[in-house]
């Protein structure tokens, strides 16, 4: 196994257990579940292999966002209807950039303190992290928004 | 048509509305909703109003209108509720069923809908917040104090939350006591990414789906309800740092 093979599959699973936990927070059905991991390891493994092409963070998350968003309702939807709208979203929220919105935090907080040194470095990166911050998360939202409105279903 | 008649489409039409809401569908469905609901007892939906905090609907038949709003409060995500709710609404579509019928439907649902146990929850948190600090790059015993923090920070918040105390003031208590319990277990663990789970420990309060929402809302063309949820979910997020803020003076991580 290649080792970006190896790194893939690590992010799927761990992905795969958070959205699967996210799931049962919440109360989506037991058959439910299933598909949140699925979309969760799903979503991460393509993020990273994108990512390890060379792709930025916010448009790989863009991109697996999208390609999750459009299983979920293209395909899932014939086993769970209109639940498989809260697969997708599921599936896609281990992509929030947590990392990069704690060291956003923890700048903010360094920034701010009394004595605060190496502002300068602080601050550039408390911005460029923020920054991702707000782009992967606006690259997750938007590419669940357009796949669901290009792929709009009755609710009822 | 009697105006009794209208009124109680209008309020069963407004709580099947309401209950979606508080189950975290976004407004294209509630709309939905309440046009297949109009549609199906015969009268026309002359407007529909969803907001965050309120809801209103008028609706008309034979000259004769009528509008009627509700508050909405208490949002959260409940897929099973939200999708039995949807279930009833269409098999009312489909058969007929009066507006009595409807809400004693509701009744039930609000009654029967199955929910997972606490403790199963508090342990599904614990693991999905373990596995996003491994995704952040913790290591295990990072983790492992992550999964431990996680799962009493959800316990505290489901008991907070029966209580019926301020969301916002949960989130708070919630954030500092997840992320002081995820950064004391990493330190003494030996863990060498003692931030990583104190921040970790926390995402149990990160609110995905309203997020989402937010967005899909302004898509659909729903501008002001997308807006709220936006300005709620930054909202949480700020107290979601002050709580991380005070666990790290209280750790002796920032001065």
């Amino acid at each position: 196994m290649t080792p970006l093979l190896a790194h893939a599959l690590h992010q799927a699973a761990l992905a795969a257990l958070a959205a699967a936990g996210f799931g049962v927070l919440f109360n989506a059905a037991p058959r439910a579940l299933v598909f949140c991991a699925a979309g969760g390891a799903l979503a991460l493994a393509l993020r990273t292999l994108l990512q390890d092409n060379g792709w930025s963070l916010e448009a790989a998350s863009f991109v697996a966002a999208v390609v999750v968003t459009l299983l979920a309702v293209g395909v899932v939807r014939r086993w769970l209807g209109s639940g498989a709208t809260a697969v997708a979203v599921a599936g896609c929220i281990p992509m929030v950039p947590g990392a990069f919105f704690a060291r956003a935090l923890l700048g903010l907080f360094a920034l701010t303190a009394p004595n605060a040194t190496g502002v300068d470095q602080t601050l550039a990166v408390t911005v460029v992290a923020m920054l991702r911050v707000v782009f992967t998360l606006g690259g997750i939202g938007a590419g669940i928004a357009i796949s669901l409105t290009v792929l709009r279903r009755r609710e009822f | 048509m009697r105006h009794r008649d209208l009124e109680q489409i209008a309020l069963i039409a407004l709580r099947c509305a309401r209950l979606l809401m508080q189950s975290g569908s976004n407004g294209r469905v509630i709309h939905e909703c309440g046009a297949l609901l109009a549609r199906s007892q015969g009268v026309e939906l002359l407007g529909l109003r969803v907001g965050y905090a309120s809801t209103s609907i008028t609706l008309g038949r034979d000259g004769n209108s009528i509008t009627r709003m509700v508050t909405v409060a208490g949002h959260g995500v409940n897929h099973r509720l939200d999708q039995a709710v949807r279930a009833l609404v269409r098999e009312a579509a489909r058969t007929g069923m009066t507006p009595a019928e409807i809400g004693t439907g509701l009744d039930a649902l609000l009654a029967d809908t199955p929910r997972y146990p606490g403790w199963l929850v508090a342990i599904a948190v614990g693991v999905a917040c373990a596995a996003f600090s491994g995704l952040f790059g913790a290591d295990d015993r990072a983790m492992l104090a992550t999964l431990l923090a996680s799962g009493v920070g959800q316990a505290v918040r489901q008991t907070m939350h029966r209580r019926g105390i301020n969301v916002f003031v949960i989130v708070a208590a919630v954030a500092l006591l997840s992320a002081f319990l995820g950064g004391l277990g990493a330190r003494l663990d030996g863990s060498g990414t003692v931030d990583l789970a104190l921040f970790g420990a926390t995402l149990l309060l990160v609110p995905g789906v309203p997020a989402t929402n937010a967005q899909v809302d302004v898509v659909d063309g729903f501008p002001t309800l997308g807006s709220a949820r936006a300005v709620s979910v930054l909202m949480v997020m700020v107290f979601v740092a002050v709580g991380i803020w005070v666990a790290q003076i209280l750790l002796g991580m920032q001065t």
